[in-house]
């Protein structure tokens, strides 16, 4: 095992009666790093956070901790901070309590407390705030507190489940800026649940993206982008359209030739010999100029919608169905619903998947 | 378009007749229950304030008006050894069963609101029965029990017949406040380093705390004003303040207890708006 390895999940398997919530779940979350948990509601993200956490019992395999096995160890001993959607803040405790409990009950000698908590307190922007009671903060500060109270006894990894869920768009945004600063900062390994793809492309060293209880694909956000695992995460992840393929043949080296709505392209794939398989095309990918060898699907415009520098054109074409692209706004002006209009992707940037 | 109309109500209405007829609708509806409402509360008041009266009358027979007034019943309440013992023997029972309550009701909670057990919900049901049963066939069933294991005319016996009072009570009103506490309050502070027992006292215990006492002195009152299994239950030696009082009235009416009454409506009263304060209360 290597040393940089903070988190080590093992063949995790956790059912509630007969529905299995996480199966056969194995990953590994490195010294400083910010993972992501990323699926849709029901994914098993959450039940993935708590069993790590501890206040779920596996039902079968392991969670290693530094190499230490603590499947079966109190929440207490494991030495891990967390952070709750709503916060979760103890009401009848000042900011100050709050972001010291865990160094209280470490026995860590008075002065050492007070100066960690005001360290805390400093870095998160809350000095000043140290005597008011949760009930007296904005969300934003006491998400804060929150994140104060995870960080004050310096664990080996944080866990972060949904925490801006609650909060507004815009302090949401502020509150990742804060996030990744914290990250950078002091180097602490997060391992954050959302099921905000945004959110989580703007805070991830990587991303595991879950469904149905298992984990779908791992990686960097550019590579899951770019090089989708499947059709689940080319459709949750990458916002792709997903096309039926008429034929296709592998060209081994990660390449295939394809033929899709009447052409054919030649692109990459990440599909073995014997899946079915569909054609990712990401909206953005979908322009309506062509190229050299590029993708060409024809259809009528059956929606526009507009957003700002952008719109989202939907075309039905009679071989492939709905497909959604998003087109700068320049380029919209000679569109109009109802026309026919063709649609062009370059060849490397559409992915052969296999079909889950 | 729509135009503010009805300022009695304060409601915004549209125009067309439709919505003008439901409007006629409310104000009829709104009028009759203001009227339902007063009515209710006239009646409701109308004997406690005519008791508050007749309390500082110095008469030595009830009649209204009175012909003198003055502090007289007050000084005969406290002149007679009776009225005295039979209080102060309704607390001695009454501060037990608000203790004991107590000690029943706190892992009752926990175990309703923060375990897994399957009958959880009955025991929260169950929990209430106490206060749902009608009390004569209640008092009724007590009665055969307690002449099988020999606890009739007993103090002891009387402390159990109110604590079966209490604890409903005490449930109905400390559990409103435990639904209040969020479960991930104390898995935060396990993650922090807390143990269970730890998390449970430090943090929901605490916050749950002015929730128990509004509970404890609602278990108190409830007890202390318990007048149906004391007939059944008691026995000689054993005259509760209640009891002290409806013997009283079987016996001949003395305007004393007019007095008696004034204080117990004040007391309770007072003990009351303490108990919603404190139940208001979680958290600092």
């Amino acid at each position: 095992m290597s040393a940089d390895i903070v988190l080590d999940i093992q063949g995790l398997s956790k059912s509630y009666g007969q529905t299995p919530a996480l199966q056969d779940v194995s990953l590994q979350v490195r010294q400083g790093e910010l993972l992501t948990l990323l699926g849709p509601s029901g994914s098993g993200k959450t039940t993935l956070l708590k069993v790590i956490a501890g206040f779920e019992a596996p039902t079968s395999g392991k969670v290693l901790l530094r190499g230490l096995d603590i499947s079966r160890s109190s929440p207490a001993r494991r030495g891990v901070g967390m952070v709750f959607q709503h916060y979760a803040l103890f009401p009848h405790m000042t900011v100050a309590q709050n972001v010291g409990y865990g160094l209280k009950l470490r026995h860590a000698p008075r002065v050492e407390r007070v100066r960690r908590v005001g360290e805390m307190l400093e870095l998160l922007h809350l000095d000043g705030l140290e005597g008011r009671y949760p009930r007296q903060l904005s969300g934003g500060q006491q998400q804060r507190v929150a994140l104060g109270r995870a960080l004050a006894y310096d664990p080996e990894v944080i866990l972060m489940d949904e925490p801006l869920g609650a909060l507004d768009r815009a302090l949401r945004l502020e509150m990742e800026e804060q996030i990744r600063g914290i990250h950078r900062e002091l180097g602490a390994t997060i391992v954050y649940v959302t099921h905000d793809q945004q959110e989580a492309l703007a805070l991830s060293d990587r991303i595991a993206i879950m469904r149905v209880g298992a984990i779908a694909s791992v990686g960097a956000p550019a590579q899951l982008y770019a090089r989708p695992a499947d059709s689940f995460v080319a459709g949750f992840f990458a916002n792709a359209n997903l096309l039926a393929v008429s034929e296709h043949e592998l060209l081994g080296d990660g390449r295939a030739r394809v033929r899709c709505g009447g052409g054919e392209v030649c692109c990459a794939t990440s599909a073995a010999a014997g899946d079915p398989v569909v054609l990712a095309v990401r909206r953005r990918s979908l322009r309506p100029t062509p190229s050299e060898g590029s993708l060409r699907i024809a259809g009528v415009v059956a929606e526009m919608l507009l957003f700002g520098d952008e719109q989202e054109i939907s075309i039905d074409s009679p071989a492939l169905g709905r497909v959604v692209a998003t087109i700068d706004s320049r380029d919209c002006a000679k569109i109009a619903l109802g026309m026919e209009l063709e649609l062009f992707a370059a060849a490397e940037e559409a992915v052969l998947v296999p079909l889950v | 378009m729509r135009r503010r109309e009805a300022p009695e109500d304060g409601s915004v209405r549209g125009e067309d007749g439709g919505v003008g007829r439901a409007l006629f609708g409310d104000r009829f509806t709104s009028a009759a229950s203001a009227v339902v409402v007063s009515a209710t509360a006239f009646a409701l008041l109308v004997p406690a304030a005519l008791v508050v009266v007749l309390s500082f009358s110095n008469d030595r027979f009830f009649d209204f008006p009175p012909h003198g007034w003055g502090l007289g019943q007050y000084r005969r309440l406290l002149e007679d050894p009776r009225w005295g013992s039979a209080l102060w023997l309704s607390v001695k029972i009454s501060l037990p069963v608000a203790l004991l309550a107590a000690l029943v009701v706190v892992p009752t909670l926990f175990t309703i609101h923060r375990s897994r057990l399957p009958l959880r919900h009955a025991l929260q049901v169950g929990g209430i029965a106490g206060i749902i049963l009608p009390i004569s066939a209640y008092a009724v069933a007590m009665y055969g029990l307690y002449a099988q294991v020999g606890l009739l005319g007993t103090y002891w016996g009387l402390v159990l017949a109110n604590l079966t009072l209490a604890v409903p009570v005490m449930l109905l009103v400390t559990s409103a406040a435990m639904s209040r506490i969020p479960p991930e309050l104390e898995l935060a502070a396990m993650v922090a380093g807390a143990s269970r027992v730890q998390a449970w006292f430090a943090i929901t215990l605490r916050l749950l705390a002015p929730a128990i006492m509004a509970g404890g002195v609602l278990a108190f009152v409830t007890s202390l004003d318990e007048a149906v299994l004391v007939n059944f239950l008691g026995g000689p030696g054993l005259e509760t303040l209640p009891k002290a009082i409806l013997d009283s009235v079987r016996y001949g009416l003395e305007p004393v207890i007019t007095a008696i009454a004034t204080l117990l409506m004040v007391g309770t009263s007072l003990a009351m708006a303490l108990a919603a304060r404190l139940a208001r209360r979680v958290g600092p």
